[in-house]
């Protein structure tokens, strides 16, 4: 039932919220969408320039091949996250003795700092004289070093660096997940005669089904976002293989100069920076859409 | 229910003002040299103490090799100067532009800038510099004629006023590991490109099996890769070097495309050092340094490198780089010349700003700059007079009669693939030649045209150019 007072109770709490992501969401986000409509490299004049930055945009092939690469490196990253940190959640979920220390190992990687692990994997994957290479060599596996970050095997390595620094981060919630299954639904199961298989089959997977499809999300939308650890590692080489539409963004809006001067492209950057929300956006409402079922606990 | 939502209301407003003047007494607190003067200005005339007279100016550097040297400066400036001026000194990093911009936009910007050739134009257009022509008047008037051959259009002097002045410059020269050139049976520095690819070849077939390649650059960023090098062999064979036709005044990649040639020679032969297409050039320093690599490209800063940062013991040596043919018809160019301080337009204390940068180009510190190796002295006067720095291997890069400044080319930004990027996808992937340089001109001039209508860039073409006649010594 309507209340005034409640009303204003929760205006309250909200307030600081509602401030804060209008000062800093929704002010800078005008702003950009200002911008989408200009040439402005960031000083002097805004030139107005209708929609010129959406057809630069169109023809832009260098930004639809980073969107081409961000598809291939999310999947890969997805197809080796969701998987194997559901498995070691189920794993760590059983009660043995260190399961509290295997924990902490496999989310520590959440809480390194990206652009520091990704200089050591950068030196850990170099083709000359990486640890690698010298291992796989040491035990004759291979003849001549991989280029691990040359044009052909450098996407690989880049998806396997972020599946393993995100790995520990979704078994961890994927371990609180498991955790709110009642233990009365295996016990059942048990003396029904089902068998591990069996019950992960049909207890622990529907049981999850909503945190699922939540951390499911979660991943989709970082692993579309995600750029530093190939900034680091790459910078979206060797010629452009690694470049995905973060990256590509970050480098119209912040240009670092290696010798000449470098222009912002502000006005441009919007434009991308526009196309990229859409993107992202539109991916999670499909994913969001086919996966109704999934909030669904039977 | 009032009362509880009067209270409730007034806990918020409350906490609003506190927020508030806790924000005050930051800002206050930020800016302390502009409250003291503008707070302690009445009383300074009534007790004419001398620290009412203090003033602060402040001065942003990212040169970090330099220092504890300009520290020094600093301290005995602060300490002799009958002004009363204080510098305090701020040393940045890599984001060094953006925190210009930031500081800038919240009005608490420098005094005094670090200009190089990455920032100075910028800097410029986004008016953040003021001219220094008044102050080169008077007792000045020397300093015209001691700096007048390193005060260059786009440079240094924009729209006819001048905005900084030179103190070092860098040389491009190439680096070689004479001892595996020696192994390779290779007596001397190639000279021509194709000296140079056959160079490599020998140095990669002689110790590739201990891991040794004849040639490496910094390929993780192909612009900055080529920039330090396919610029230099340019210059030296009469062209600009960032593919910008002087003669036309306007851009014609043709002949960076036969140097590209060379380069992918190499790199389908085998002689550049496996993975070089992520290699930063820090990683290739150690490489190089570790004695892995014959040669490569770069900047008058590797003696400085390899004296503290990557100590070798390798026998190494900068050596001019090679011209497309063997022959010289031009100069090798001295890059980031022509700027060292600048000061800020909206500085409140201008005057002071410029006594401090009168001192920073005094004679004897331009001077010892040099013979420290902290750059190479341009300015005639101090490079006749300087000694030559005592750091290993600075001997191949100084200026001799091979090098010079060149004309600039215009700031623009096409659209599409970098010169960079293109022309390293070519060298690795192969491609139409042609049709790379066809289109990397088109777009360039495409965005210069519409530069020069937008008046953000004016373009002269210098039909009698002879890059011949650029002599700096």
């Amino acid at each position: 039932m309507f209340s005034w007072r409640r009303l204003q109770e929760n205006s309250l709490f909200l307030f600081p919220s509602v401030i804060l992501t209008l000062v800093l969401g929704i002010y800078p986000l005008l702003w950009m969408l200002r911008f989408m409509f200009y040439d402005y490299p960031g000083y002097g004049d805004e030139l107005f320039v209708g929609l010129d930055n959406f057809e630069r945009l169109a023809r832009d092939s260098e930004f639809w091949k980073s969107v081409q690469n961000t598809f291939v490196f999310a999947a890969g990253k997805l197809l080796i996250t969701i998987p194997l940190s559901l498995l070691l959640a189920v794993l760590l979920n059983k009660s043995f003795r260190g399961r509290n220390l295997l924990r902490a190992v496999y989310f520590m990687p959440t809480i390194i700092s990206t652009a520091v692990i990704s200089v050591v994997f950068y030196i850990i994957f170099n083709s000359y004289n990486g640890m690698v290479n010298q291992l796989l060599m040491k035990y004759h596996l291979i003849d001549q070093p991989v280029p691990w970050l040359g044009p052909k095997y450098a996407m690989l390595t880049v998806i396997l660096v972020a599946a393993w620094g995100a790995v520990g981060n979704y078994m961890l919630l994927f371990l609180a997940g498991l955790q709110s299954i009642p233990q009365d639904l295996y016990e059942s199961a048990s003396i029904d005669g089902a068998n591990a298989v069996q019950r992960f089959r049909y207890i622990t997977i529907p049981m999850l089904g909503p945190i699922m499809q939540i951390i499911i999300m979660l991943a989709i939308i970082a692993s579309l976002k995600g750029y530093e650890s190939i900034m680091v590692m790459t910078d979206g080489g060797p010629i452009g293989k690694t470049e995905v539409m973060y990256l590509y963004l970050y480098k119209l809006l912040f240009p670092v100069p290696t010798g000449p001067p470098v222009e912002q492209q502000l006005g441009y950057g919007s434009a991308v920076g526009f196309a990229t929300a859409i993107i992202v956006g539109l991916i999670t409402a499909i994913y969001y859409f086919m996966t109704k079922k999934m909030n669904k606990v039977f | 229910m009032l009362k509880k939502w009067f209270s409730l209301s007034l806990s918020v407003v409350l906490a609003v003002v506190l927020t508030a003047c806790g924000s005050n007494n930051a800002e206050s607190s930020k800016e302390p040299a502009t409250a003291s003067t503008s707070s302690e200005a009445p009383s300074a005339s009534a007790s004419a103490s001398a620290s009412a007279e203090k003033k602060v100016i402040k001065y942003w550097t990212d040169d970090r090799h330099d220092q504890e040297y300009i520290k020094e400066l600093i301290s005995q400036f602060n300490s002799s100067n009958p002004d009363n001026i204080e510098v305090e000194l701020t040393v940045l990093s890599e984001n060094f532009n953006q925190s210009v911009d930031i500081a800038f936009s919240s009005n608490q910007a420098p005094d005094v800038l670090r200009l190089k050739s990455a920032n100075t134009e910028l800097f410029y257009k986004k008016g953040y510099l003021t001219p220094l022509d008044d102050y080169l008047t008077g007792e000045n008037e020397g300093m015209k004629t001691k700096f007048s051959t390193g005060i260059i259009d786009n440079v240094n002097r924009f729209g006819g006023k001048l905005y900084s002045l030179p103190n070092t410059g860098l040389t491009l020269r190439l680096v070689y590991n004479k001892d595996l050139f020696e192994k390779a049976g290779i007596t001397s520095p190639p000279v021509s490109l194709q000296e140079m690819v056959d160079a490599a070849k020998k140095i990669t077939e002689a110790g590739k099996k201990d891991g040794i390649y004849g040639f490496a650059l910094n390929f993780k960023n192909p612009k900055s890769a080529f920039d330090r090098s396919v610029r230099e062999i340019l210059s030296l064979s009469g062209h600009q070097g960032l593919g910008f036709d002087l003669k036309t005044g306007k851009f014609d990649f043709a002949p960076y495309a036969r140097v590209i040639e060379y380069f992918k020679q190499m790199y389908d032969d085998g002689s550049i050092l496996p993975g070089a297409e992520t290699l930063d050039i820090d990683p290739l320093r150690a490489q190089f340094a570790a004695g892995k690599i014959g040669m490569y490209l770069s900047f008058s800063t590797e003696p400085g490198v390899y004296k503290d940062q990557f100590p070798t013991d390798i026998n190494w040596g900068g050596a001019i780089a090679p011209s497309i043919d063997g022959t010289q018809l031009g100069t090798s160019e001295i890059v980031s010349a022509g700027t060292w301080l600048g000061i800020n337009e909206k500085s409140e204390n201008k005057d002071a700003a410029w006594k401090f940068m009168a001192y920073m180009y005094g004679d004897d510190i331009q001077t010892t700059y040099h013979e420290k190796g902290f750059g190479i002295a341009i300015v005639p006067s101090i490079a006749a007079k300087a000694k030559n720095p005592d750091i290993k291997g600075m001997e191949g890069f100084l200026v001799g009669k091979s090098d010079s400044l060149w004309p600039v080319s215009p700031t623009i930004t096409p659209e599409g693939l970098n010169y960079g990027d293109a022309f390293f996808k070519y060298m690795i992937s192969g491609g139409d030649l042609q049709k790379i340089t066809d289109d990397l001109n088109t777009r360039y001039n495409a965005a210069l045209t519409a530069a020069v209508a937008k008046g953000d860039v004016n373009v002269t073409a210098l039909p009698d150019f002879d890059p011949s006649k650029l002599q700096a010594k």
